[in-house]
Formats: structure tokens, C-alpha cells, sequence
């Protein structure tokens, strides 16, 4: 473990530095002593002056303050969903995106906003893209088992089969739809931390925190099943209902966050690579380190998604597509070297 | 080429003859109308409601893109009964050959999408005109900031088209004479900061510079806060509401979420607490068909006038 401490302090002082610097930036720009101010006097009323009008302490502590945590809690779970599903399914292209646990999330979604109307009030939204997410991670374990997909290659490929089949009947849902509205669609197709609210985000933290600890502690499990089957069926692991079980974890966490976040692809593709280049392939570190830089990409890419159309917001989807991609083509090229 | 200059020549001889053309301006086209058409297209609720106004209804064989969207209410039905809903949606090409249609009345973002299968260029060929709501130029061309002129001059080109100018005159006449008396009685004071709440949750879509409701708003004594955002329909971040802090909010009522759950998004955000209209619960509903250039554009100017007026206590 040498080395691990210096590593931590690092990670977690560039977490601190992204988030203020996260909160300052926007539509609005704020300074980071009013960013600061607010947050103290948040903690504990009228220890630093108030120099700023009602309005920016709303923008910073009731819209990108909430947003800023979503994005930290959301790039965490994503990430540590792909790194387990990468060690379950010994797939390096794992991710909760490729698999068709998003897609299904986004289409409960977008069939609440376009065709059936808010019939449970505001929570009618998160709530169907929850079930959304979980029903097709359903088909997908279904799919894999009437094709008899064992192995884990044809895993994921099952997931991208259902992905695609999810993604043409949401699309035939947007085309039915009314156009004045699709442009509300495109937050879940694409994704975007804008629906970030104090009160709604204890429902991620919970899971992230309950899922997470549950992860951690299967690390030496998740271990095992990189090596092979074999040797985690040896190890006295029962490899068929471990990964069953991974796989519903994973669609716990990838559920909740798409249901606030919409589609947000690549990242749990992404961090477990870059993270494994840094810490080495042990799940003990992989996972929390997993966390911390799913958490720091994903802050700097609402960063960017917030400032490079500003005032508008571009969605983070679109942020994560193309570093993902990009990361994709370079995975493939170091790949092709060796 | 003799045959052509020949042949072109009789053709401008025999039109000239037989009818006396009619040249409109639609958004950076001139559209040239031979004769009066017979048998028009209209797309969507307030477009068909200009040529329903105009007394058009027989020269109709049909309007599109209403039903599909639960956009048709009574007084609009009661225009249109004899003619049947050539598409729920948008039309296909098809839709309006098979109809038979020489001329459909449509916009951008109002049963067209630029670069998409029914433009004015894709329906040339098959002999159907296009003519294209002042509104939505502003998605191919460069244009002035929204005026209920935009809907006067839809209004005027379309009796040019149809042959029914003194009747498009005397409407638009009335209309400006309605809202010149109707404006003498607003007692003159701050525009109040109006805040057009079409949708969205994650981030609001709104009225910009060039969409109707800014017209209207300023029509009534007020001004958009987003008048200054150059685009028409569109999206814009809670930030920029928030930081701009509008004293009134205009929810568009249409779709699948009501009125009111839109009204109570906005109150139950803690971060919109602080804002003018949501401390002093001043919302007030605009219909699709009121907030999109057309005939209702005149009662929704009313409607906006009285939720502007000062609060008493």
C-alpha cells in the first residue's frame, strides 16, 4: 500500500478545488469568495458579510450547489458500476451505458413526459426512468439466458442488442411525441445535472452509499472473478449468482442516476481504465479510487458542458461522448502497439 | 431555345391575360400566385385558425398536425368540422399530393424542419406554394425582433394570396383599433420583468427575441425577460431566470404537463423562492394556441394586461 496515502490527498484535494471552482462557473459567473461566503454562512448564519444580492446566493446554494453533488455522486457510481460489471463480465468494454441500463432509464422517462403525463406528480418522472432502468436490465439477464449467454462476451453483447432495441422504441415514442416538447427529451437522451435539488438527493446518496459499501466489501470476490471462473469457483465463490448479483447492484446505482441525470455514457467505461493505470488492478483501490476520479471527471465535465455554450447549456452527454470516444479510439491504438 | 423564348413568352402573354398575378413576400422568398389557390393545406391550431378567420374554410381541403397533439379545442372544431385531419402530425410529401393540396400554409417548427422532407423547394415540383408564417423566418433568415405585426402581415399576405384582401384589412384594422384603445386604458408605469414558461424541468424553454410572446408581453406592458436571448423558441438556464428575478410568469399550456403542475414546479423549487412572481404567486396561463402567432393573439394581449396589473392590497 505504499504510496496510497500521498495518492489520496491528492485525489481529495483535487475534489475540493473542482467543486469551488465548479460552483463559480456558469450562465452567471459568481466569485469564488461569494461561492465560499455563501457555503459558510450556509454552515453557520453571519460569520462573513453579506456583499451579494438574494439572487446569486439562489443560484449558488439552491441550483449549482445541489448540481455540483449530483455530478460528484453520479461520476462516482457510474464509475464503480464499471468497474464491477468490467470484473464480473471480464469485459473491458463494460459499461452501464453499452449494457442498456440507461437506455431503459431514459425511455421510462421520456414515456412519462411525452405520452402519459405526470400522474404521480414531479416524482412521476425519476420514478419511471428508475423502473425503466431495472425492467431492462431484467430483459438483458432474460435475453442472456434464453440465448444461453454464459460466457461473458455474449453478455454484453446481449445488453447492446437490447440497448438498441430500448433506444428504436424510445425513439418511436419522441417521434410520436409533441415537438414544441422533445426538446425536454433531450435532457435524457443526452443527459445533464440540471434537475439536481436538495431535497431529491438523498434518494442517490443512499444507494451510492449502501451500494458502495456492499461493493467494497466484495472486493477480493470481484478480484477472483478478473482472474476467471474457474479460479473463483475454487476460491468458494458461486460465480453465476455473484455476477447475477453485481448486475443488480449495478442497476440500482446506474437506475438512480440516470433517473436525475438522464443518459451520461463512457464514464464507467472510462475511469476504471485510467484509474487501474494508476493504482494497479487490486478492486480494494480500484473501486474508492474509481469513485474519486468518477467524481472529479464528471464535475469538469459539467464544467465544460455549462461554459462552452454558455449561456446555454450544452448537455454533458455530448462531454463524455467525446472524451469517451476519443479515449476509445487511443484504448484501441495502444491496444493495436502492443 | 427559340422554343423556349417562344413558349415563354405565350406562357407570360396567357397569364397575364387571364388573371392578375399576386406577388407575396414568405420569409427571404417572393412567392407568385397565378390565381387565388383552391385548394389549401394549413398546419397546426393557430395557423389554421388565420384561414379560418379569413373566412377560408372552402378553399380548405384540409389542415394537419393538430390532433396529434390534443391542440384542438371547441371553438376550433367548430371551424373545421366539414374538413378532414389530412395527418395528426407533421404531413409527409404524400400526405399533401395524395390531398391534392396546391398551396400549404405552414412555418418552421410549424409542420416544416429545415433540411427536412416538406419545404417549399421539395413541394415546388408537385405544384403546391408554400407560404411560411412570419414568426418562424427567423430559423432561415435574419429578422426584426417579434411584433404582432408578424401576425397582422400573415394575416394581410394570405388575403393577397387568397383574393380576400378587404376582409384581411378590415380584421387587421379592427385589431389594431381594438388594441389602440385597449392600450390608452393601461395606466402607464414600469414594464414588469415577465418570465414565458413553455417547459422543461432540468432547464426551462422559453420565449426568446423572436417568438410571439415577447410581442405580446410588451403589447400588454410588459417586457420579456429573455428579450434580449436572440432566438425564438429555445432553452435557457435557471441561472439566468433566477438572476434576472421576473415579477411575472407565463406558463404555455399545452402537452402532457398541465398548467398547474408546471406552476407547482415553480413554486416548490427552493431555488425560484426568492423570485418576485413565486413569492407573490403571480402566474399567469396562456394558451398554445393564444401564445402562438394568430387570431387569439389579441385576447391573450387582454389576458397578459390584467395579470400585469398592480397588485392591491
Amino acid at each position: 500500500m505504499r504510496g496510497t496515502v500521498p495518492l489520496l490527498l491528492i485525489g481529495v484535494a483535487s475534489l475540493v478545488i473542482s467543486l469551488s471552482i465548479a460552483i463559480s462557473v456558469g450562465a452567471v459567473p459568481v466569485p469564488t469568495a461569494t461561492v465560499w461566503g455563501v457555503l459558510i454562512n450556509k454552515l453557520s448564519p453571519d460569520i462573513v458579510e453579506q456583499t451579494w444580492s438574494a439572487g446569486r446566493e439562489a443560484i449558488v446554494w439552491d441550483i449549482r450547489f445541489p448540481r455540483a453533488l449530483l455530478a460528484m455522486m453520479v461520476g462516482a457510481g457510474l464509475a464503480m458500476v464499471g468497474a464491477s460489471l468490467q470484473a464480473v463480465t471480464r469485459n473491458p468494454l463494460a459499461d452501464p451505458h453499452l449494457l442498456g441500463i440507461s437506455s431503459g432509464g431514459a425511455f421510462g422517462a421520456i414515456l412519462a413526459l411525452l405520452h402519459t403525463g405526470l400522474f404521480l406528480g414531479l416524482l412521476t418522472v425519476p420514478l419511471l426512468a428508475f423502473l425503466g432502468a431495472l425492467g431492462a436490465t431484467a430483459i438483458v439477464l432474460g435475453v442472456s439466458r434464453i440465448a444461453d449467454a454464459t460466457s461473458a462476451d455474449r453478455l454484453v453483447l446481449a445488453g447492446v442488442a437490447v440497448s438498441f432495441i430500448i433506444m428504436a422504441a424510445a425513439n418511436v415514442l419522441i417521434f410520436l411525441g409533441d415537438p414544441r416538447a422533445t426538446h425536454t427529451v433531450v435532457f435524457w437522451m443526452l443527459g445533464g445535472l440540471g434537475l439536481a435539488q436538495w431535497d431529491q438527493l438523498v434518494f442517490p446518496l443512499v444507494i451510492l452509499l449502501a451500494c458502495g459499501v456492499w461493493l467494497f466489501s466484495q472486493a477480493a470476490a470481484l478480484n477472483a472473478m478478473t482472474i476467471g471462473d474457474e479460479t473463483a469457483s475454487t476460491l468458494g465463490i458461486p460465480v453465476a449468482r455473484f455476477r447475477l448479483i453485481v448486475f443488480v447492484v449495478g442497476a440500482l446505482i446506474t437506475g438512480v442516476m440516470v433517473a436525475f441525470s438522464g443518459i451520461i455514457g463512457f464514464v464507467g467505461l472510462m475511469v476504471p481504465h485510467i484509474v487501474r493505470m494508476i493504482v494497479g488492478g487490486d478492486y480494494a483501490r480500484v473501486l474508492p479510487a474509481s469513485a474519486l476520479v468518477g467524481a472529479i471527471f464528471l464535475l469538469w465535465a459539467d464544467i465544460a458542458a455549462r461554459t462552452v455554450m454558455r449561456p446555454e447549456d450544452m448537455p454533458i452527454g455530448i462531454v463524455t461522448g467525446l472524451v469517451g470516444g476519443v479515449f476509445f479510439v487511443w484504448l484501441l491504438a495502444r491496444r493495436g502497439a502492443r | 431555345m427559340k422554343t423556349l423564348l417562344l413558349s415563354s413568352i405565350s406562357l407570360l402573354l396567357s397569364t397575364g391575360i387571364a388573371f392578375a398575378q399576386t406577388t407575396v413576400q414568405s420569409c427571404n422568398r417572393t412567392v407568385t400566385f397565378e390565381a387565388p389557390p383552391e385548394r389549401a393545406v394549413s398546419n397546426d391550431v393557430n395557423l389554421t385558425e388565420m384561414m379560418l378567420v379569413l373566412g377560408l374554410a372552402d378553399r380548405m381541403v384540409g389542415y394537419t398536425g393538430i390532433s396529434g397533439w390534443n391542440k384542438l379545442d371547441e371553438e376550433m372544431r367548430a371551424g373545421v368540422e366539414a374538413l378532414p385531419e389530412l395527418s395528426a402530425q407533421y404531413p409527409s410529401k404524400e400526405v399533401l399530393i395524395g390531398a391534392d393540396a396546391d398551396f400549404f400554409f405552414a412555418g418552421w417548427n410549424y409542420g416544416m424542419r429545415v433540411g427536412g422532407e416538406v419545404t417549399p423547394e421539395t413541394l415546388a415540383p408537385f405544384g403546391i406554394e408554400v407560404y411560411e408564417l412570419t414568426e418562424s423566418c427567423t430559423h432561415i433568415m435574419e429578422k426584426d425582433k417579434a411584433s404582432i405585426e408578424d401576425m397582422y402581415n400573415d394575416l394581410l399576405n394570405l388575403g393577397r394570396i387568397f383574393g380576400v384582401e378587404d376582409r384581411a384589412t378590415a380584421l387587421v384594422e379592427g385589431y389594431r383599433a381594438e388594441l389602440a384603445a385597449f392600450a390608452s386604458t393601461l395606466e402607464p408605469s414600469d414594464p414588469l420583468r415577465v418570465f414565458v414558461y413553455d417547459s422543461g424541468e432540468d432547464a426551462p424553454f422559453t420565449a426568446g427575441r423572436y417568438a410571439m410572446p415577447t410581442a405580446l408581453i410588451e403589447a400588454a406592458g410588459g417586457t420579456n425577460i429573455m428579450d434580449d436571448f436572440e432566438r425564438s423558441w429555445a432553452t435557457v438556464t435557471w441561472e439566468e431566470v433566477v438572476e434576472r428575478n421576473p415579477e411575472v410568469i407565463v406558463i404555455v399550456n399545452y402537452g402532457e404537463v398541465t398548467a398547474e403542475q408546471k406552476r407547482d414546479f415553480m413554486m416548490s423549487n427552493p431555488a425560484f423562492a426568492g423570485l418576485d412572481a413565486v413569492r407573490n404567486d403571480r402566474f399567469v396561463t396562456l394558451e398554445y394556441v393564444e401564445a402562438t402567432p394568430g387570431p387569439r393573439n389579441i385576447e391573450a394581449i387582454r389576458t397578459l394586461a390584467d395579470a400585469f396589473r398592480p397588485i392591491t392590497q
